[in-house]
């Protein structure tokens, strides 16, 4: 018997989607993967924001939120790339441990 | 109104100030360098005198009206407002600047063009550093402050310039600053003028006081006013250190305090050390500043504040002066410097303008300024081409026989001789001309209000005649007030001119009366203008009998040691064969010479009495400047006490033969005896001084300048010198105690330094160390403790991210009174 779908269904699967981001960013070397982790993250912001827009607030100030993030979210994706381009034009690579000349 | 006298004059005196900052700035190199810097400063002046000249010709070209109404409308500026004083500026236009702002820029054309030629083989001395340039952007600034001193309208004004053409003759006298005479001389002139400033700046307060004002004439008006009311100063009473000071003693305080700066601007005892020292300055320096225009303000300044002058203020003035002329005359009779000799003879003329200024021959003062201004620059670049000429020699016993090879300065100086002895023959006249070179009249002038003031003034009638004076609206009663003047008819003329232009001045026409009667020979008319003279007479003091013969003593004196001078340095024989060799006269350096020379006879010409009357000519108003603008009459037409009390008919045909007898050829007297005694060398003289018991003492007395410099240097420098001792022991007291209290500091610094830290070397670390180390310690281990997590892996600041996030959760989650954003969540968990 499948329950009415509510806010901790929302709640729930942004949760998935965040602690599959965070995983993603942490394990892989890749810098699109970590990129990919970032996009992940993000969304799954979006998606409590839009769950708490319908079922608490009500209005529709959380989904213009949702748009919101996804508009910087390109845009950061735009200069994360532009980023990895730069890396691989100095390190022949995109992997990200390769990145440490600046360590502590 | 017209204003173009004014924008004239002052453009005239702001070129020489463009001149001096252009070359100040760019005139050691090209396009200017050594002759062209020169030129550009002759242009600036020369500027100045054709400027001059056309307001000369112009303003002498108006009637007498005309020029009153100028004056009085000449245009100011509102400067500045002190409290209730309004500061002004603007041009004081009247005959006496415009006579006097053409004679500086006249004469200092003619010394600029001189020392175009003489300054090239005196300067770059020293590694260059006495710059040609330097000499020439000096004269520029000082025609600048001059010819400012001479248009300043206001006291405040006139006092700036007057500390400007301080500073200059400082700069200029000090111009070989390398050597030391000349910079030690340059500083004695400033310090010793600086005594004197003092004064004028104590009489400048006191009129300011007093009057409100800065301005001349507005101050005279008020000090009139006050005189005439018994207010103002006149009302005040002070108890001065247990001193009790009257309104009118305050009042005698104000007019010496004034001349007191003329004291030392023009160099009259006790002030009059500075001027022969300032002899070490260039010969044009001399010429122009030392002689003709800058020693003379001082003789301008006492003309200017005349009307702030009480009786007694005046008879100081004159016994400064009288004792000024006799004992620099004197000195110069005993020097052998060349320079020397001109510069006491200009000390000793500035004393018989000062004593002529003091009897109240304001005219007559001013006139022998005038002609002592042609003659003096002239005889100073004289010898200043004798110096150049005999390689730079200034002792006249090793010359002798120059006019053979320098003729044009021999003649040019003889002339200057002849004028500044007062060459003239009395009586003889050819029909309204009469003989003699300006000094003659000048002098003469002088003498004669002195002679007036000494002996025909009653004693009697003093008290009832000041009574008369002091009340207002009896001007008839006492007014024949005629300026100064034996020989100068100037005087009439102008009188009369004045008289018939001015109707309120009663007294004038009186004046006026009492000349033509005495020129038409009508005896009625005559009694009647002495009668007059007689009553005003009484209420100037009159002059002690000593004032009147010991100007008259040195009016023989005078033209002896010039005459001594004239003979030793160009005729008889040469004595130092090396110097007469050599000696040479320099092409084209005596043009200026003779325009100088030719001035100083046509300064005489002035007085012929047609021009005078007619008052066509430039020339004429040398003479009549008092005349024409009122300046030394307005003290009895507004308060009804007289200061110029002397009339004199027509010259030396009146009441001055017996003037004319007494002094009249005293030229001669004196250059004859000097001829006498001279004419084959020094040798006679030494031989009467060591035969005549006593002599020699006067003599070395006299070389030692009368020990004037011994005493002040003693008294005075000593003294100072003293104090400066005193107070350097003072300040070592001073010194102990602030050096006993470092001592202390140091001490405890040291000690606890030895407590607190034993410092390096004894590699013992003690407690600020240890503070210090223990500090830095922690920094350290911070640092390295936080460098562990920099490890520039991304994985790993990205768990370390998301740990902090997940503990930041459980704290929300599960602090006892948590915050609102776990019930939140709680909340919507069981919605």
């Amino acid at each position: 018997m499948l329950a009415t779908i509510g806010l901790q269904h929302y709640l729930i699967l942004s949760a998935l989607i965040f602690s599959l981001g965070v995983l993603c960013m942490a394990t892989k070397r890749n810098a699109i993967g970590i990129l990919i982790g970032v996009e992940l993250v993000l969304n799954s912001a979006n998606i409590n924001l839009v769950g708490f827009s319908k079922y608490q607030t009500g209005k529709g100030d959380g989904q213009i939120f949702a748009v919101f993030v996804i508009l910087l979210a390109a845009a950061e994706a735009a200069l994360a790339i532009a980023i990895f381009m730069n890396f691989y034009n100095n390190v022949r690579t995109i992997d990200v441990d390769r990145g440490d000349e600046l360590r502590g | 109104m017209n204003h173009q006298f004014e924008i004239c004059l002052a453009l005239g005196v702001v070129v020489p100030l463009i001149s001096f900052a252009i070359l100040v700035f760019f005139g050691a190199n090209p396009p200017f360098g050594k002759p062209r810097a020169a030129y550009l400063a002759f242009a600036a002046i020369a500027t100045s005198c054709v400027l001059s000249s056309y307001v000369l010709i112009n303003w002498y070209g108006l009637s007498v009206a005309e020029r009153t109404e100028l004056t009085e409308n000449a245009f100011r500026y509102h400067w500045a407002d002190f409290g209730n004083i309004s500061i002004d500026v603007g041009v004081k236009l009247d005959s006496l600047t415009v006579i006097m702002y053409f004679m500086v820029t006249f004469i200092a054309s003619c010394i600029h063009a001189f020392s175009i030629g003489y300054m090239s083989g005196h300067s770059d001395e020293v590694g260059g550093k006495c710059k040609y340039h330097r000499f020439f952007a000096y004269f520029g600034l000082f025609s600048f402050s001059m010819l400012g001193l001479v248009i300043s309208s206001s006291l405040l004004f006139l006092f700036i310039f007057w500390e400007l053409v301080g500073l200059c003759s400082y700069l200029l006298i000090g111009f070989y600053f390398h050597e030391k005479y000349a910079s030690d001389a340059g500083m004695k002139a400033f310090i010793t003028n600086r005594v004197g400033d003092f004064g004028f700046i104590v009489g400048l307060a006191l009129v300011v006081l007093y009057t409100g004002t800065f301005d001349l004439d507005a101050a005279a008006a008020s000090f009139a006013e006050q005189y005439h009311t018994g207010t103002g100063i006149f009302a005040e009473s002070i108890s001065l250190f247990g001193w009790h000071v009257s309104g009118m003693t305050l009042a005698t305080l104000m007019g010496i305090g004034l001349f007191c700066g003329a004291m030392g601007k023009s160099a009259q005892f006790p002030l009059h050390v500075w001027l022969p020292d300032a002899m070490a300055g260039p010969t044009p320096v001399s010429a122009l500043i030392h002689a003709a225009t800058m020693v003379a303000a001082g003789v301008y300044l006492v003309a200017r504040v005349f009307r702030l002058l009480t009786p007694d203020a005046q008879m100081f003035i004159a016994v400064i002066g009288c004792i000024t002329l006799t004992i620099t005359a004197l000195i110069a009779i005993v020097q052998t410097d060349i320079k020397k000799i001109l510069a006491y003879s200009t000390l000793s003329q500035l004393g018989y303008m000062v004593f002529g200024m003091g009897v109240g021959a304001w005219t007559a003062a001013l006139f022998h300024l005038m002609t002592h201004a042609f003659f003096k620059a002239m005889l100073f670049l004289g010898s200043g081409q004798v110096i150049e000429g005999c390689h730079h020699e200034k002792n006249i016993m090793k010359m002798g026989g120059l006019s053979r090879k320098m003729p044009w300065t021999g003649r040019t100086f003889l002339v200057g001789v002849l004028a500044i002895a007062g060459f003239g023959i009395p009586w003889l006249h050819i029909g309204d001309i009469k003989f003699g070179l300006g000094g003659f009249f000048s002098k003469d002038e002088i003498l004669a209000v002195a002679y007036e003031r000494a002996f025909n003034m009653g004693g009697d009638g003093h008290g009832e005649s000041h009574e008369s004076g002091g009340t207002h609206g009896e001007n008839e009663d006492h007014a024949a007030p005629v300026h100064g003047d034996g020989h100068a008819m100037a005087n009439v003329a102008e009188g009369v001119q004045l008289a018939s232009a001015d109707t309120n001045a009663s007294a004038l026409l009186a004046a006026q009366s009492a000349m033509a009667s005495s020129e038409s020979g009508d005896a009625h008319h005559a009694e009647h203008g002495r009668a007059d003279k007689m009553k005003i007479a009484g209420t100037l003091p009159s002059l002690p009998k000593w004032m009147f013969w010991l100007p008259i003593f040195i009016a023989y004196v005078t033209p002896f040691y010039m005459m001594r001078c004239y003979w030793l340095t160009f005729r008889g024989t040469p004595r130092d064969h090396h110097v007469h060799d050599h000696a040479h006269e320099i092409p084209w350096m005596w043009v200026p010479l003779v325009i100088l020379a030719v001035g100083t006879l046509v300064c005489s010409y002035m007085l012929f009495r047609p021009m005078i009357a007619d008052a066509g000519g430039v020339a004429t108003h040398a003479a009549g400047i008092v005349a024409i603008d009122g300046e030394a009459h307005s003290w009895e037409d507004t308060s009804g006490q007289v200061m110029l009390t002397v009339t004199h008919g027509s010259g030396m045909d009146n009441p001055h033969n017996a003037l004319a007898l007494i002094v009249g050829f005293s030229w001669l007297i004196g250059m004859g005896l000097a001829w006498l005694i001279y004419r084959n060398g020094p040798a006679l003289a030494g031989r009467i001084k060591d035969s005549v018991p006593g002599l020699a003492l006067v003599h070395h007395a006299l070389e030692q300048k009368l020990y004037f410099d011994h005493v002040y240097n003693y008294a005075l420098v000593g003294g100072t010198k003293a104090f400066g001792k005193l107070m350097g022991a003072a300040d070592g007291v001073l010194d102990f105690v602030v050096d006993a209290v470092a001592y202390l500091f140091r001490g405890i610094g040291v000690f606890a330094g030895r407590q607190l830290d034993m410092g390096v070397e004894k590699r013992d670390i003690g407690l600020v160390d240890n503070i210090a180390n223990f500090l830095a310690w922690i920094t350290y281990m911070t640092g390295t403790g936080l460098r562990r997590p920099q490890n520039g892996r991304i994985r790993t600041y990205v768990l370390l991210t998301a740990g902090a996030a997940g503990i930041a959760l459980l704290f929300v989650l599960f602090w006892p009174h948590s915050s609102d954003a776990a019930e939140v969540l709680s909340a919507t968990a069981q919605p």
